[in-house]
This record gives C-alpha cells, structure tokens and sequence, in this order.
C-alpha cells in the first residue's frame, strides 16, 4: 500500500505528512495572529490543492458555501465592530478595527475548511487506515474508518440512482403536505435505507467469507515510502509555523 | 491433479426456511459433491439455489438468519459448529451481485485484503495479488479506485478478491451475468484451469447452460427448495438450455420513434463518440459491448437522465419506460401489490392480479417486495413499467437471473409491445438470444456498428472478437 506512480503533490506524501500539514495549518489558523501569515497559509492550501491534482473547479464547487459564509463572517464583523478609526461613516459604521477583525475571521474560517477538504480529497482512505494500523490502532477499527467512506460514495450514488428511477416512473416528492413529506420520505429515503442494509449485509458476507476477523493480527500493509514531496511539504509547513510564531512574539499583523 | 487437501461437500437433509417465509428455500437437499468435481445448479428463479451457496459457504444461520435443519460438511467438519471465517479458508464465494462485496477503496487493496486476514507474508500476498488481477484480465485497474469500476469489472474483481484465498471450494453464483461475452469466455478458461490444475471443486448457480458445458458438468436441477434431478452434461443439454425462441412474423412501421444524431459523451474518459441512430416503431434493437463500453450510459442519455456532451436525442414521445439494472432502486412501496398501484391506469385488483399472474409473480402480492429474488424483483419493475403502455421501452439487462421460461414470458412482452407499435432496445450480454430477439444490433465500444444481428456479429468476427459471435456461445448461425 503506497502512493502510485502517476500521483503527484500531497496524494504522493505519506498519510502521516498529511495529518502534519493539516495539523500545521489549522494550527496557524487559530494561533496565529498575523493576517499575512493566514493569507499565506491560504494561498498555500490553494497552490497545494493544484499541485496535487485537485481541478481548480470541484475545488472551488466544494467550498462555495463555505467561501460565502466567509463573506458574511467578514460583514458581520465589520459591521458590528465599533472601535478603531471609521472608513465609511455614512449610515453604516465601518472602522479599520472591524474590516482587521473581519479579514482575520473570515481567513481563519477558510483556512480551517479549506485545509480539511483538502486533506479528504488528497488523502487514500486505504493508506491512512493502513498506517493507523502500522500505529498499533486495531485493524478492525482501522476498515471501520475504510467502510464509512466506502458508504460516502455509495449512498451519494444511491440516492442519484433512486431519484432518477422515480423520474422515470413519473414519481414527483412533494413537500408541501405532511402527506407529501411521508411519501417522499418512504420514496426516497427507504429505498436509499434498503439498499445500505443489503450492501451491509453483503459486505459483512465478503469480509467473513475473506477471514476477517480470524486471527487476532493480520498482515500489516507495506511501509509507506518518504518522497521528495514529503520534505518539500513538510519544510513549507516548518516556516509557515515558524512565521506564525515570530509573529506572534513581535506582535505583527 | 487432485489436490491433497481436497473436501468432499456433503448436504444431508438441508432444510432452511427464512422467518418471513412460510416455505423452506431448501427442503431435503441430500447430496455429495466429490473433491475436484464440476457441479452447475440450476432451475426455476427463486428456487433456492443462492440460499444453498450461502449455507454450504458457512453463511446460514451465523450471519444471514434462517431456521435449519440438517447437515452440510466440508470434508469432516460441519458447517453449522464451525466459524464461518473458518470455513472460508476452504471455500471461497462469490455472490451475485459483485458490486456489493466490494469492501475498500482501491482494487489492488480489495484483492489483498482476503489473504492479509490469513497473515500471509508481504511476498506472498504480492504473488497472489499479481495472478488474481491477470487470471480475469484486469492487471490494468490495479490502481483504480474501486468505486470507478463498471459492473461487469467490478464482478472480475470480486472473482479475483476471492481467488486469491486460494479456496478449495468455489461457489460461483451467476457469475457471469454481468459479464461481457469475452469477459464469461475468459471466466469460463480460467475455471478449466483450476479445476485441472489445482483440483478446485467448482459449485456454480447459472441459468444460461451452454456456456457452461464446456466445463462437463454434473447438473442439480432444483424445483421450489427440492432437489429434483441430478444430469451429466450430456443429458441435460437438449432439455434445459432451452431454444432461444425466433423473431416470428414481425412489422417494421416506418414511423420514427427516436432518433439519436452524433452523440458523444465522456465521463473522465470519452465514452460514446460521435454515434448516430433512429428506432422505428416496431423495432426491437439489442445493444452489447464490452464492460464500461457505455451501454447503460447510453439508455440513461436515451431517458434525459444525463446530457450528451455533443449531438441531440429527439424523441417523438415522452411516453418512455425504463427498467434500470438493479432493480431494488425501482421499488417503493411495501407490498408487490402496492408497487404497481403507484402509478399504474389500473385500480382493479383483479387487473393487479392479472398482471402478477402474466409476470410469474402469482401469489406473491402481499409480499414485501424487497423480500423477493433478484430475478423476481426484476419481473416486478419488468411489469411496473411495461403496463403503463409506454410507446419506447429501455430494458437494462433483463434477463439476468431468468429461467428459460421466464426469458421466455419477458421475449414475449417485448414483442407484443412492439407488435402494438411499441419500440424497445434492449442492453444485454445474451448473444445467442439476441441473435432471434433483435431487429437491429447496436454494438457500443469507442467505435459503434449498427446493422442486422447477423452483418454485426459478421463484422465483430472479422475485427477479431468472436466472442460476440452467438457460435462461440453453442448457437447456431
């Protein structure tokens, strides 16, 4: 179990190196009091995003809300914040203190976000469960974590398939009557509901009919191999904290 | 060579019967299948031939509940004192829907996870990881997340996940139905190989016999739980492979009812490029091609379920019936009868019943639905969308899971709904069937052929793959 031949970026780093990364930025994020320090670690989750592979667009389509609520974090500070010296003082009170405290929320929102869908985008399920196992944690708990998002996908595939299948058989959920609700419940939901209890019950065939749960240890998954993008990762993350810190310490902003 | 560790499968008075049915699936099952012998079972859908797999695989009742009565042993130890993990070490099973058995994220892990629970060494694994993906010819998906797999890929997987636990006993149930003709040929050389090589014991569930008879079989005909006939290959071919009935007497109209100009579509990677068609009423048109080739997609762009990236889909009515795949998305109520109450013209229970009887489905109104066989499950939809009288009928493989007669009742609803001035194309891996059933042939790959049965499979020959020839499969020219 490693990363492939044609991966590149943070998909090729070692699932402990993308704990490291995430951890470094959601620390920069809360810790850090520097808006530039924020803004670079922004800029960085984006550039890493595109060196990983991750198309610009379902990365952005993703986070749309989560960039909206940023605006509204940003307004809302800046409008609700008195102190400081006004910008605009004509029916709305806006201070440099209000627009700083907004910046400074609404980057701290994103960078947290952002680096956490970058992480479940660039990170193989497979290999962090397999190196949580390499750690000593339970194997069996170790494919609990595979199994949840083996159903991530199947459910969104499911519940696309099962509304298509009452396109076709004219089926429209209403949710304007309680009636309405129940049979889009009944409609929608079960049908997605059945098809998870009967995946569940396959699956729990496959594993027991592949000897999971024999012996009390299994083969350990191959040790993960450092790459180049390792250390480029992890030296960027290094001066980012660092940054963060000196900040911190010389009072920047 | 037979293997030295070889089991004898002996069932001694199996009766099973599930807490919400009031018959046994299986009721006095007594028989020895011999180390290393070939055995194909067979009958009527719904006849018990997947609950005998899952209790001979150690399944019943430690994981799927059932009251049992009898005994199965593997060699000397029974199944129903011995851990089912146990019993796997020596029997593998692959089930019928090989979608659903798939338990991680990428298909290499998926092949190695069986072997990694028998603590076998990395080297080993590897070893066995290497000859499970080229043994079904997916060496090339090594890397591929398992969730991106076509169906009838995902099936070589699951066969390729469960040999490489190296088992002494394979139970195989359908396990062709999702694969394309040169997928089930290579499938079917690759079973040759391990009986004669390693010795395996083969238990195979399969309605289609004449692929099978290559293997030279001994043939257990089950009949509504009972085991009723056991046949050598050579006795049981003229009776149970069934004729594949001809088109008859049919009336093309010229009227168009669809017409599909220079469609394209891609996923990741293109899918169907630049393909041209039109349905008339009358016409019944098969579609084949390999695996992942883009049938299915192209019923779904047929129904306005996806756009095409290029071209235009005009239909000339919205009247459109659509039976997908997998049936168990297309049920929503809690009763069969219930089912086609949704949105059926009929309110008439009579008439409810009527349609039940038509679709080999009498008696089973009351049922939960889901509670159903998979072929049975596919009859309902087959029924649910057929009498709501839709002018263009999209049939998702709907043969999977058929007995002969029951192929039988589904070739005739097609042709009395063409007879009626309907339209139907048809996406199937049975070759030999569409060789009599279709007017027109579709095959769909990154290059399309359009033409009679006959000038398809002609030209299919010619390209080099003749195993969408219905000769390679025992029919006839």
């Amino acid at each position: 179990m490693s990363s492939h031949a044609t991966d590149r970026g943070l998909r090729s780093a070692t699932p402990l190196t993308n704990l490291i990364v995430l951890g470094g930025l959601v620390g920069v994020a809360i810790a850090s009091p520097s808006l530039a320090v924020r803004g670079a670690a922004l800029a960085g989750v984006l550039g890493l995003a595109a060196w990983s592979g991750v198309r610009a667009r379902t990365f952005l389509r993703r986070l749309r809300f989560v960039i909206l609520f940023a605006v509204v974090l940003f307004v809302a500070q800046a409008l609700s914040i008195r102190e400081g010296v006004p910008w605009i003082d004509r029916g709305v009170h806006i201070t440099d203190i209000g627009l700083l405290a907004g910046a400074a929320m609404a980057l701290r929102f994103l960078v947290i976000l952002a680096s956490s869908f970058l992480f479940v985008s660039v990170v193989d399920p497979d290999r962090l469960a397999g190196a949580f196992i390499r750690w000593g944690v339970p194997y069996r708990y170790g494919y609990l974590l595979i199994l949840s998002l083996r159903f991530v996908p199947f459910f969104q595939r499911e519940l696309q398939i099962v509304r298509e299948a009452q396109t076709v058989r004219g089926i429209r959920p209403s949710i304007r009557s309680v009636r309405g609700i129940r049979r889009a419940i009944r409609y929608t939901f079960v049908p997605v509901l059945v098809s998870g209890l009967m995946r569940v019950e396959s699956i729990a065939l496959s594993m027991n009919g592949r000897c999971f749960g024999l012996h009390r240890r299994r083969t350990a998954p191959r040790a993960e191999r450092v790459h180049a993008a390792d250390i480029v990762v992890l030296g960027w993350i290094g001066i980012l904290v660092g940054l963060s810190i000196v900040a911190a310490r010389g009072g920047w902003i | 060579m037979r293997s030295s560790s070889a089991f004898d499968v002996t069932l001694d008075g199996l009766r099973i019967r599930y807490p919400d049915r009031d018959r046994p699936a299986l009721d006095g099952v007594t028989e020895t299948i011999a180390a290393g012998e070939t055995v194909v079972i067979t009958g009527a859908s719904g006849c018990g031939k997947s609950t005998l797999c899952r209790a001979i695989g150690g399944f019943v009742p430690e994981l799927i509940p059932a009251d049992v009565e009898g005994e199965i042993l593997i060699g000397k130890d029974s199944v129903w004192t011995t851990d089912s993990a146990r019993i796997a070490q020596r029997v593998g099973y692959v089930q019928q829907d090989a979608d659903a058995q798939i338990c991680t994220l990428r298909v290499e892990r998926e092949v190695a996870f069986g072997p990694e629970n028998l603590c076998l060494p990395r080297g080993e694994i590897d070893r066995r990881v290497d000859e499970g993906l080229s043994a079904v010819g997916i060496e090339h998906l090594r890397n591929r997340e398992t969730t991106e797999l076509s169906g009838g890929e995902k099936q070589r997987l699951a066969i390729a996940s469960i040999l490489a636990m190296q088992p002494q006993v394979l139970l195989l149930d359908e396990p062709t139905a999702n694969l394309d003709p040169e997928g089930a040929r290579s499938l079917f050389d690759l079973l040759r190989r391990l009986r004669t090589e390693r010795g395996t014991t083969l238990v195979i569930v399969e309605h289609r016999l004449c692929p099978v008879l290559g293997l030279e079989p001994r043939f257990l005909v089950l009949d509504r739980g009972r085991l009723v006939g056991r046949h050598a290959g050579e006795h049981i071919a003229p009776r149970a492979v069934g004729t594949t009935p001809t088109n008859g007497e049919r009336t093309l109209r010229s009227e168009r009812l669809l017409s599909v100009e220079r469609l394209s579509f891609a996923y990741d990677a293109p899918l169907l490029s630049d393909l041209t068609f039109e349905v008339r009423r009358g016409e019944i048109v098969g579609v084949i091609g390999p695996n992942g080739g883009g049938k299915t997609t192209l019923l779904r762009l047929i129904a306005g379920l996806a756009e095409p990236d290029r071209g235009r889909i005009d239909r000339e009515s919205d009247a459109l019936g659509f039976a997908f795949q997998h049936p168990h998305h297309q049920i929503f109520e809690r009763t069969v009868r219930g089912e086609l109450l949704i949105d059926g013209p009929e309110r008439d229970a009579g008439e409810i019943e009527d349609w039940l009887e038509e679709g080999r489905l009498g008696g089973l109104g009351g049922v939960p639905p889901l509670s159903l066989s998979l072929g049975e499950q596919r009859r309902l939809t087959l029924v649910a969308t057929v009498r709501r009288r839709p002018d263009l009928l999209l049939l998702d493989e709907p043969f999977i899971g058929q007995d002969v007669r029951n192929v039988a009742w589904i070739v005739s609803r097609i042709r009395a709904h063409c007879d009626a001035g309907g339209a139907a194309i048809v996406v199937t891996h049975d070759i030999p069937l569409l060789r009599t059933l279709a007017d027109r042939l579709l095959f769909v790959d990154h290059e399309s052929i359009l033409g009679s049965p006959s000038d398809v499979f002609d030209r299919l020959r010619a390209a080099g793959r003749d195993a969408f020839h219905p000769e390679a499969w025992g029919a006839g020219g």
